[in-house]
């Protein structure tokens, strides 16, 4: 018994000086240096980690004198915008999908107007593409290849990655559109029956992008539904990634806001605010597009046009009637995609 | 000195109770207040969408079948490591923790590796038509590599005291060694078996981490109670997410309520 208390004694000493010795260090560093608390979604790391942070480091050093540090967290978008709400301080909020951020703002946590003219809170852009395999062996050409048969689909789950939405997104819209130039108008059967001719042919539906590219390098599945940032950041790594940009698909949005109840406590506003403002300058907006992604600085835009094809029926949120109609038309609980994965599940 | 033992005992008994109490008891208790926060009514609603069900009865009709081959193969397993005498026995006895000890989002890796379209294995089960991973049967693969040490455990130390005297008594008397086995040796290992079935059991309720890697997660085919959970949390349906959680709980429960009655029932047999 006295042998038992003594380890819990001890082991309550070491916790107690182990705290002690983290705030210690944090204060003294705050003294000396700025530090921004970054919470990110997975996709954009390597371009923020290799790129967009060190070189914001460096400006800010000539601009003011002083150093400045990231903590850097990245999640999942949805389970970052949860993480920010329950507590983690994270000063800028980068997002895959603009409900992410909303939801912060609605919370209290970012002052309204994050999304306002002429940014609109959008720091970058990408499209839905079709992955194929190396060769395309099975002769994909765009949408209407994704019903076949013998063609295997992967993409991962709405449920568990925001991100996915945009995929489930551009399938439902691809439909309008074949609707819309088969009949002449954008038919919502036609579409349904579309998204349901696709889910029928998905094999995996992996809890995230990244593992559904993961799943698709194992060898499962003919296609693979991805963002073409995902696609060209495999093409920089030096893989054999083939993709088509199909004529009619979705924009991506990701936002980027400053979170201001954080900020406030962190009392750093001053360079919270000139780091958001450095992501839209032609320098990180370059940055982003060797990544992967399509800038938002209509200059870049112009460096990197061969390399990111605008889509000749590109469409948004805005041709669905805005994000929070489509969200709730496909996935709320008699949602399209919902019903649509019920009816199959009768098929076997 | 007697009553400073009495004052110890007390001592250590409250510590546990308030360590189980705080551990285990604290956050069961908090997913009920939770549910009564939001709203019970719209909790029973969504356990009772068509998904939400499909979830469930897959996760029990592959925790069942896990079960059915981890009762023979590991009461096999124990039989041979207690009564056989063979090289590399001590390594194979220490090779049955190994699943607790991996964690099983690699076991998923591992096993999609293994069993993978691109895999040798794979390959040659392909041509045959047999879809070992993102599939039902991928799961049951799952939960029986993440289970398997609990039947072995628990029958292991029951095979070890047994006496052999009642076994060389039926033989004497004349009986078969399948008569020994079913009649003699089976009756007395049956409260251990049905333990460690109950446990890997009420393991396979909850077991997320190797499923969500090789089943495929599609609604309604391949995706079991705890990816859906999974998946109504990240999409901010709390109460989605709630009710099959506290089905789940409700299953657990019910298995640990029928293991108690069964270790009464084992120390009734001795």
């Amino acid at each position: 018994m006295k042998k038992g208390l003594a380890f819990l004694l001890m082991g309550v000493m070491a916790l107690a000086v182990v705290g002690c010795g983290k705030k210690a260090g944090s204060s003294q560093q705050e003294k000396t240096q700025a530090v921004i608390t970054l919470g990110a979604y997975t996709v954009p790391k390597e371009a923020y980690q290799k790129e967009i942070l060190p070189l914001f480091a460096k400006k800010w050093k000539a601009l003011s004198g002083t150093e400045v540090s990231f903590r850097e967290s990245y999640l999942a978008s949805g389970a970052q915008s949860r993480a920010i709400l329950s507590g983690f301080e994270a000063d800028v909020a980068a997002l895959s999908v603009p409900e992410d951020v909303a939801r912060l703002e609605k919370n209290g946590l970012i002052q309204p107007g994050w999304n306002g003219a002429p940014r609109r809170g959008i720091v970058t852009r990408s499209v839905v593409v079709i992955v194929t395999r190396p060769g395309n062996p099975k002769g994909i050409k765009g949408w209407k290849d994704l019903t076949r048969a013998d063609v295997e689909v992967l993409y991962p789950s709405p449920k568990t990655s925001g991100g996915a939405m945009w995929i489930v997104d551009a399938i439902y819209g691809a439909g309008l559109k074949m609707a819309e130039q088969e009949t002449g108008k954008a038919d919502p059967a036609y579409a349904r029956k579309f998204l349901k001719d696709v889910q029928r042919r998905v094999k995996v539906m992996d809890k995230s992008g990244r593992a559904s590219v993961t799943t698709f390098e194992n060898g499962v599945g003919d296609v693979l539904l991805t963002y073409e940032n995902e696609a060209l950041l495999r093409q920089m790594e030096k893989k054999d990634f083939p993709f088509i940009v199909p004529d009619a698909t979705m924009l991506i949005e990701n936002p980027a806001a400053i979170v201001d109840k954080n900020v406030d406590r962190h009392s750093n506003r001053e360079v919270v605010k000139a780091f958001l403002d450095f992501l839209w300058t032609p320098e990180a907006q370059r940055a982003y597009a060797r990544y992967g992604f399509r800038p938002v600085d209509p200059e870049v835009e112009k460096e990197f046009a061969s390399k990111f094809v605008v889509p000749s029926q590109l469409f948004d949120f805005n041709y669905f009637g805005g994000e929070e109609a489509l969200s709730k038309l496909l996935y709320g609980e008699k949602g399209v995609w919902t019903q649509v994965l019920e009816e199959l599940s009768h098929e076997e | 000195m007697r009553s400073e033992g009495q004052h110890r005992g007390l001592l250590l008994r409250s510590f546990a109770l308030l360590y189980v109490g705080l551990l285990i008891l604290l956050p069961i208790f908090a997913v009920g207040v939770k549910t009564f926060s939001t709203s019970p009514a719209r909790v029973l609603h969504e356990l009772f969408t068509p998904v939400a069900l499909a979830s469930l009865r897959l996760t029990i009709l592959t925790a069942f079948a896990m079960v059915a081959v981890n009762v023979v193969t590991g009461t096999a397993t124990a039989w041979v490591l207690v009564r056989y005498r063979f090289p590399g026995r001590k390594v194979l006895d220490s090779l049955v923790d190994l699943p607790f000890a991996i964690p099983t989002v690699v076991t998923g890796i591992m096993l999609a590796a293994l069993y993978g379209p691109r895999s040798v294995v794979g390959r040659v089960l392909g041509r045959y038509g047999i879809e070992m991973v993102y599939s039902r049967v991928g799961i049951v693969l799952a939960l029986l590599f993440v289970t398997f040490p609990f039947v072995v455990r628990s029958v292991q130390p029951v095979l070890m005291a047994w006496e052999k005297e009642a076994e060389e008594a039926a033989q004497t008397l004349g009986a078969s060694p399948f008569q020994v086995f079913a009649k003699v040796i089976l009756p007395a290992l049956r409260p251990s078996i049905l333990t460690g079935a109950a446990l890997s059991f009420s393991r396979a309720l909850g077991e997320f981490g190797s499923i969500v890697v090789l089943a495929g997660n599609i609604p309604f085919k391949t995706q079991v109670a705890a990816v859906y959970v999974y998946g109504e949390m990240e999409s901010s349906n709390l109460e989605g997410a709630l009710g099959v959680s506290l089905a789940l709980l409700l299953f657990s429960f019910l298995i640990l309520l029928l293991l108690n009655l069964l270790q009464r029932w084992s120390h009734r047999y001795e």
